[in-house]
């Protein structure tokens, strides 16, 4: 019974995204009220069915439904429950279902907030939405089912992957990653909206740059979660690895946030228009390169034997949206007429540039480093690898030029500054670099990239905090009092600026944990046998036992260890090792006394019940913390900046009450010498 | 019309969605081995059972396979049989060597006992033959010829037909 | 006490057929440690996903450590080492690409898209002035929004 609803549900869906997709772009054509009102009435139906499809299928994990092809491969009445509800996504068909459930629900709320708003954007961008609903509809009807009907329905399944149940983040993680990753689907759909009418307008940028912000939150945060779990499950004592699918989380993310910077220029200046539409255009692409990197089986390797034709579809797909993409671009890229003009070279948009140059360049070397294996096989027939080496001595250097631009870039006025202004501007924050250099020193980091790390992040965090409280900072001088400055010029006016200086110090908060943290992280390996005490660093480490406890889908060794810390007990870890059923290799799972100063992780790498021995390696990271810590600000950043209720109403005024800071400085003399006026 | 846009554009996605389709084919995890056409490294090791020295040389003079292999794992068991199967029915032209790595010796000896063998079995301690040969996981089989030079090597699980395509290349030398 | 004959008769692959002696001093204590961690950052580990030797808790992983361990202590220098492994491995064991190619072109992409910038600021410099703060364009200034909404006629469904 279910199997046919599913089945049912999803046929109908791809219907409606198809018969939404035709409509919108016929309605984009002729401007026909009809055919936007039906366009959007498919967008709804679409989301509607697909939510249910998403429904029927939980219900049918929830029932222990084994007729249902999906249930019977992942389904188990032996796990938990929690771990029965996220089942949903835990394996290849159902994750492609979740993602079209997502953007079921995307589109709905896109197509809501933006009716009768923008009718010129609208109807096409409904048209994009729908043709990428209706390819992922068309995945699930044929290569990715989940919806099969099993003729002999078993009693029980094998349940999901082991490694998903065993840690709740990767219960969280996968949902952020999808919100992050289906969500650009948005912005993708007004970009190409916009080359398909060849204008930009102004009132087009809100949606783009809203419907861009919303997905570049959850992503952060999905990539951080993604990080955290690996640091809490893995045991290698890190939380990135350069792997092909890590990267391609990061790439979308990159030029995303390229993008969002890039929209600022066209808001402010009018220009970089077509520059910015191919950057949204890239995030999506990249989005679908990313799919297609995690599904194919190409670069992983658990899965290699798995050969379906989930990963050609995806991939015809994405040959289909890259042709859609160029051909828009190259048609039309011409009309999107430049505005404004620079005005100067050591100007805040000037910067702008500079900065999107380097995420672009970041982009590169990533993507770059991951496919030339691919492009090597298949050039030469010769494997090779690429791996952290690389990626560490080419991302670093530019992280850390990108951190310069974080501090300059913002202390640079708008347009046309002189020469005197700009040593004004520039000099002052060398306080904080000097600040944060010393420090550093004094605490005992000592690697070359930290400390220009720190000076780097200590110049990019007097700038920040200076800019980020300058609305409020103005009020207070005119008179008012600091709580009704703080409100008026940080919450009410100011909110979009000051959540991206909020994101800004989170970020630079970030880029030195990572730094710090790697840099003075220290490793030891030790044997204990039971009672044994080894000192490491300041920690004595003592084994208590080992014992072995038996769960229903795992078998655990696990070492209890209590730490002192001069002479006082700080914590208890248990480091342990799991033997799942289906599983070659037990997994270890590390323990992590974490605090805001340092962390100490213990991980197992050899583990004796009956001679209860234990050998341990032991990870010492100060700062790592804060990387948790700083990318959830940047999300709270991101949202305090995406919220502007007063833009709703008055499209006019945010940009407005920006400006209003710049009029503090001289306004730049619109008819000045181009040059020698030094 | 923007030409640049256009030739660039087309030129990058021609070359990502040709590499990836290339890429779509292949199974990541089985590593081509360099070793092919050189002296397969040599190794004197322990038979399972026996407690007898087995060195390569003695294998000299007609081709051999050498499959390496662990009961802890699945496509080992599922090739098993075709490799007894063909060493009882190739056998003496073409000799078998199986190396057993990661894994401990009463389950080898359990394994054997329990499915039959017709060729004989020796450990790798601390798989470091394994590691000369350039194992990446198991089961993968190595095709010598007569003279001791590796001429093929296969990743998974073999069958019969496998097994005479591979010889084939032993022999084409 | 034939058992340990029989064991000192076994001989496995080693590392002076494929690289020679060892080139370097043996390392020992806590610098082997150290260094058996470095070594092994730089190989991948055969049977992960991409994950080095030194980070994989896999048998595999643990036996490769092992190798590179002794290897070290023997006096084989990193390269010999890195050697080793890549005569029976190929390039695919090797984290740090060999190849050239891969490290010039971000360097390359970087003047490319240096001298892309540059052309681009002098460009837009040249350009007409731009209004000191550009007017918002409302639904009302827009004249092609006008139309368009005159079109649909103020459709708010």
């Amino acid at each position: 019974m279910l199997p046919i609803l599913g089945r049912i549900l999803i046929l109908g869906s791809l219907g409606a995204a198809v018969a939404g997709a035709v409509l919108g772009f016929v309605a984009g054509r002729t401007l026909s009220l009809d055919g936007l009102k039906w366009a959007r009435r498919c967008a709804w139906l679409y989301a509607a069915l697909i939510v249910l499809a998403g429904v029927v299928m939980e219900v049918a994990l929830l029932k222990h439904d084994f007729s249902v092809s999906y249930v019977a491969q992942v389904g188990s009445r032996e796990v938990p429950t929690w771990v029965t509800v996220v089942s949903l996504w835990s394996s290849l068909e159902g994750s492609i279902l979740f993602w079209g459930v997502i953007l079921g629900i995307y589109i709905a709320v896109a197509t809501y907030l933006t009716r009768g708003r923008y009718p010129e954007y609208q109807p096409d961008a409904i048209g994009v939405w729908l043709s990428t609903a209706a390819f992922f509809s068309f995945l699930i009807a044929a290569p990715a089912n989940p919806f099969h009907t099993m003729p002999n329905p078993p009693l029980d399944g094998n349940g999901p992957n082991a490694l998903l149940q065993n840690h709740v983040l990767m219960a969280i993680h996968p949902p952020f990653l999808y919100l992050g990753y289906v969500g650009m689907t948005i912005p993708f759909g007004f970009a190409c909206a916009a080359l398909l009418k060849g204008r930009l307008g102004h009132a087009v940028l809100k949606p783009l740059r809203e419907s861009l912000m919303l997905p570049w939150i959850f992503q952060s945060i999905a990539i951080m979660l993604g990080g955290w779990w690996a640091y809490e499950v893995l045991g290698w004592g890190g939380y990135w690895a350069w792997d092909p699918v890590e990267n391609a989380s990061l790439l979308p993310w990159l030029t995303a946030t390229a993008a969002l910077h890039s929209i600022m220029v066209v808001e402010r200046r009018g220009i970089l228009k077509g520059w910015t539409v191919t950057l949204v255009q890239a995030t999506f692409l990249l989005v679908i390169l990313g799919t297609f990197m995690t599904r194919s089986g190409v670069f992983n390797s658990v899965h290699s034997f798995t050969q379906s034709a989930i990963g050609p579809t995806i991939l015809v797909f994405l040959a289909a949206a890259l042709l859609f993409s160029i051909a828009l671009l190259a048609f039309r890229i011409d009309k999107l007429e430049t505005e404004g003009r620079l005005e100067g070279t050591a100007s805040r948009e000037a910067m702008f540039l500079v900065n999107n140059l380097l995420f672009v360049l970041l982009t590169f070397t990533v993507l770059i480093g991951t496919v030339f294996p691919l492009i090597v096989e298949a050039m030469k027939g010769k494997q090779m690898s690429v791996g952290r080496p690389y990626f560490d001595s080419m991302v670093v250097p530019i992280g850390a030029a990108l951190l310069f631009l974080l501090g300059v870039g913002p202390a640079l006025p708008w347009g046309r500054a002189t020469s005197d202004q700009t040593r004004k501007a520039l000099l002052p924050p060398l306080i904080g670099a000097a600040l944060f250099t010393l420090a550093g020193f004094a605490l005992g980091v000592r690697s070359g990239w930290s400390l220009v790390t720190l000076a780097f992040g200590g110049y990019a965090a007097q700038v920040t905090i200076d800019q980020m409280f300058l609305p409020m900072m103005q009020r207070v001088k005119r008179g008012e009092s600091a709580a009704t400055a703080f409100v008026d010029g940080q919450l009410r006016r100011g909110r979009r600026r000051f959540g991206s200086y909020i994101v800004h110090g989170a970020v630079v908060v970030v880029i030195i944990a990572i730094a710090v943290s790697s840099s003075m992280r220290q490793t030891a390996e030790r044997t204990f046998t039971k009672g044994q005490t080894h000192r490491v660093a300041g920690y004595d480490i003592t084994l208590l036992g080992v014992d072995e406890r038996e769960e229903p889908h795992r078998l655990s060794t696990i070492a209890h260890f209590t730490i002192v810390k001069n002479g006082k007990h700080i914590a208890t870890l248990e480091p342990r090792m799991s033997q799942y059923p289906a599983m070659r290799d037990p997994i270890g799972s590390p323990d992590v006394y974490s605090t805001p100063i340092r962390d100490l992780y213990l991980s197992v790498a050899n583990v004796d019940p009956v001679a209860q021995t234990a050998t341990i390696t032991i990870y010492i990271a100060p700062m790592v913390f804060w990387i948790w810590i700083g990318v959830i600000i940047m999300g709270i950043g991101g949202l305090i900046a995406l919220v502007i209720p007063s833009v709703s109403e008055a499209p006019g005024r945010a940009v407005a009450a920006e400006h209003e800071i710049e009029t503090v400085r001289p306004p730049p003399r619109p008819f000045a010498p181009a040059r020698g006026d030094k | 019309m923007n030409r640049t846009v256009l030739f660039v554009g087309v030129i990058i996605a021609a070359a990502l969605v040709v590499i990836l389709f290339v890429g779509l084919g292949k199974d990541p995890s089985a590593i081509h081995s360099p070793l092919i056409d050189k002296p397969a490294p040599e190794f004197s090791l322990r038979e399972v059972g026996t407690n007898k020295t087995v060195d390569l040389t003695q294998y000299r003079g007609k081709p051999l396979i050498i499959n390496f292999w662990a009961t802890w794992c699945g496509p080992c068991w599922e090739e098993h049989p075709s490799l007894v199967a063909s060493a009882r029915q190739l056998q003496p032209d073409v000799q078998f060597l199986g190396v057993v790595f990661q894994d401990k010796e009463e389950k080898i000896l359990g394994f054997l006992n329990q499915r039959g063998t017709a060729y004989p079995t020796v450990v790798d301690e601390k798989g470091k033959t394994a590691i000369a040969y350039g194992v990446g996981g198991v089961p993968e089989s190595y095709f010598l010829d007569a003279k001791g030079t590796i001429r093929a090597k296969f990743v998974g699980p073999m069958n019969g037909d496998i097994i005479q395509e591979n010889l084939q290349k032993v022999l084409r030398q | 006490m034939i058992l340990l004959v029989l064991l000192l008769s076994l001989k496995v692959p080693d590392a002076e057929q494929f690289v020679g002696p060892p080139k370097g001093a043996p390392v020992a204590d806590a610098q082997l440690f150290q260094r058996t961690r470095e070594v092994a950052s730089l190989l991948r580990c055969p049977v992960c996903q991409g994950m080095s030797v030194a980070d994989s808790p896999s048998e595999m992983a643990i036996n490769m450590k092992e190798q590179v361990r002794e290897l070290l202590a023997r006096g084989y220098t990193e390269e010999q080492i890195l050697k080793y492994f890549e005569i029976s491995y190929g390039q695919f064991v090797l984290l740090k690409p060999k190849s050239p190619v891969i490290w010039i072109l971000p360097i390359i992409a970087l003047v490319v898209g240096a001298v892309l910038v540059i052309l681009k600021i002098r460009n837009l410099s040249g350009g007409p002035p731009s209004p000191p703060a550009p007017p918002p364009l409302t639904p009302e200034s827009d004249p092609y929004v006008a139309r368009v909404r005159d079109l649909v006629g103020g459709d708010k469904s």
